[in-house]
């Protein structure tokens, strides 16, 4: 049996659900684990415990886990009821269908809304010290900064999820005022369907964008990601001292002090240049 | 097998309809899929205009275009595109290209090309891009062209160079022509479209802070989160490329290679080197200091009205990037009263690639220089 293109849809938001959920819960397994056993290893030690308390950031983790997977369930909901009224877009026309089925696939929605994530998740994650015990408050803040961008990427993909609901809704709402049946020359085509879509999403798309809780959220998202680097840079650069390996706080030095030198050079260069009256150059250029 | 009959009553039939559709499909893909195996690289060539390299200073080189007609403008023209992108766009291919329509009109051109910046180049300001190196790439074309003086051409953010080179050394600077380039960070609130201006408010959405923290955290402003920005813009545009866009053009050769060449540009972002990103968006898009003629630049304010030379104010009536208000923003601000401004159709990259600008760009850009050389 051939899906139509929302429950081809649905059937994926089901799909991306459940491994979301199941990555996600095993991630904050993960978490749990190595917090309690950096408590274990400091009481081992008799020592307080060493490390910030990282409790807080996986509830909240957690929270915006929770609040993103109720969001896909109500995205499921909308493709189904989408489904039921769309009027045979899945037999018109081949070419939009494959386009179609694309289009309403609720991923594209977080891949492409999410973009800006994933240059910044691409900058972000660096090198993985994972195994190194004897920097633990480097490691911790790693930690944290990493749930921090985890959480405040599901806070934003969550508000872009938002935005696919509004679009879905406003879709299904001018659908229901169009003819439905196939055989009703008034009937919109795939075509016509697609386009129709395509500017109700668009137009949502950017009201969303603009809207305070997009750019909050991605300012937060920018922040955790700017903080991941920063604490990532940070523990790079402790393994660099105590191994004399050059870090990146002395190579900017270095093209810092190269860049005012050459500013200076040409400074002087612009200060002793002659002054070029037209008539110089002319005899210049003419030998 | 039996051919399908048309549907009683003369109307189609739906089910030939589809068997009809998905044969075209299958060809359509069978023929692009061929088209795609065929393409190299060599084919997908984009700034082709013969020029040569006759200035270089670290990362940054000017070229000189060998001219296709007589010249019939002696002031030279030296085209400065920004640091977000690159200037292939204004040659991006043969029949659709600025370079070769100024060419064909006799202009004598150059371009700067800033290079590929590197973490190496994060100290960069934009001081020294518009009194260090665009002042060179100047002193040299005027040592070459035996003139004291040059037409400059800026484009977008180089216009922005170009704009505040004029008004710090007006002496050197013959005509003033902007193409796409924003002087009121903050008129994108005059009209307001929607989806226009996005970088305007994004920008005006993060504290300086965050922009510190950013170039601290990456050195540079990397091209790559740059384009993540630029596709925000057009959500469902950027979702569409890669399947209808690619679908439209995917069995037509002349299409597909137009299609690869912009695709080609689009994919050339280089890093905006670290410090000149800070003044970029803090100092421009933040804090607006252009038009407001707080800039400064090596010590010196930049002052608009200091530009006495006549100016050519091009941009785009749909450009989202830039929107017209914050271009058009220049009228009265600058010294001159010989200000004129031409309005071509289409947006951002249309003024350099669209069928219509072609007919209209280069030609008003040469009449201007030639009436003032």
């Amino acid at each position: 049996m051939t899906m139509n293109p929302f429950e081809y849809g649905k059937a994926l938001a089901d799909s991306w659900a459940a491994a979301g959920k199941a990555l996600l819960s095993a991630q904050e397994d993960a978490n749990r684990a190595f917090a309690e056993g950096m408590k274990a290893t400091a009481a081992a030690f008799g020592a307080a415990p060493a490390l910030p308390e990282l409790s807080g950031d996986m509830a909240e983790l957690t929270h915006a886990n929770q609040a993103l997977m109720a969001l896909w369930s109500e995205a499921a909901t909308m493709s189904a009821l989408l489904s039921s009224k769309l009027p045979a877009a899945g037999e018109a026309s081949p070419t939009v269908d494959v386009t179609f089925r694309k289009m309403v696939d609720p991923r594209l929605w977080l891949a492409g809304g999410g973009e800006m994530d994933e240059a910044l998740n691409r900058m972000t994650e660096g090198p993985r010290l994972a195994d190194l015990w004897d920097v633990e408050r480097r490691f911790a803040r790693v930690l944290r900064a990493w749930l921090d961008v985890r959480r405040r990427a599901l806070e934003h993909n969550a508000v872009v999820l938002e935005g696919w609901l509004r679009a879905g809704r406003s879709f299904a709402d001018e659908l229901v005022t169009l003819p439905t049946t196939g055989t009703d020359p008034k009937a919109p085509d795939a075509k016509a369907l697609l386009a129709l879509w395509t500017e109700t999403a668009n137009r949502v798309l950017l009201e969303m964008q603009r809207s305070e809780r997009f750019l909050a959220t991605q300012t937060a998202s920018i922040r955790a990601s700017t903080e991941l680097r920063a604490a990532q840079r940070d523990l790079v650069e402790y393994y660099g001292e105590r191994f004399g390996f050059p870090t990146r706080t002395e190579l900017d030095d270095v093209h810092r002090t190269v860049t005012e030198l050459r500013r200076e050079l040409r400074a002087l260069k612009r200060r002793d240049r002659p002054a070029v009256t037209a008539a110089a150059a002319r005899q210049t250029a003419g030998g | 097998m039996a051919a399908q009959q048309p549907a009683a009553g003369g109307g189609t039939n739906p089910a030939t309809d589809t068997v009809s559709e998905a044969a075209k499909l299958g060809t359509k893909l069978l023929t692009g899929t061929r088209l795609l195996n065929q393409v190299r690289d060599v084919d997908v060539q984009i700034a082709t205009s013969a020029k040569d390299e006759v200035w270089r200073q670290d990362k940054i080189t000017l070229h000189h275009y060998r001219p296709l007609a007589d010249q019939r403008v002696k002031t030279p023209v030296l085209i400065c595109y920004g640091l977000i992108g690159r200037w292939t766009m204004t040659d991006l291919q043969e029949d659709r290209s600025l370079v070769q329509n100024l060419l064909n009109l006799g202009v004598d051109l150059y371009v700067v090309d800033w290079g590929n910046p590197s973490r190496a180049d994060r100290y960069l300001t934009l001081d020294d891009y518009v009194c260090g190196y665009l002042d060179g790439c100047i002193s040299e074309m005027c040592r070459r062209a035996g003139v004291d003086r040059v037409n400059l051409l800026g484009v977008c953010e180089g216009g922005v160079f170009a704009t505040c080179y004029a008004a710090l050394e007006p002496e050197r600077v013959n005509t003033l022509t902007l193409t796409i380039t924003p002087i009121d960070f903050h008129a994108d609130t005059v009209e307001n479209r929607p989806g226009h201006g996005f970088i305007n408010v994004w920008t005006r959405s993060l504290a300086p802070e965050d922009v510190d923290a950013l170039i601290e955290a990456h050195g540079n402003l990397p091209g790559e989160f740059m384009g993540a920005v630029f596709n925000m813009m057009t959500p469902m545009r950027s979702l569409m490329k890669y399947n209808l866009d690619l679908l439209e053009v995917v069995d037509d050769e002349k299409k597909l290679l137009n299609w690869l060449r912009m695709e080609k540009w689009i994919a050339d972002r280089p890093d905006h080197p670290g410090e000149a990103a800070k003044q970029w968006l803090k100092d421009l898009y933040q804090q607006n200091k252009l038009v407001r003629g707080e800039l400064e630049l090596d010590g010196r304010r930049v002052d608009l009205g200091r530009i006495t030379l006549p100016v050519l104010n091009v941009y785009a009536k749909d450009d989202h990037i830039i929107p017209p208000a914050t271009s058009c923003a220049l009228r009265g601000k600058v010294g001159t009263g010989n200000y004129t401004e031409l309005a071509l159709p289409g947006g951002h990259v249309g003024v350099f690639v669209g069928g219509k600008s072609q007919k209209l760009f280069a030609p008003a850009v040469a009449g201007f220089l030639k009436r003032h050389d």
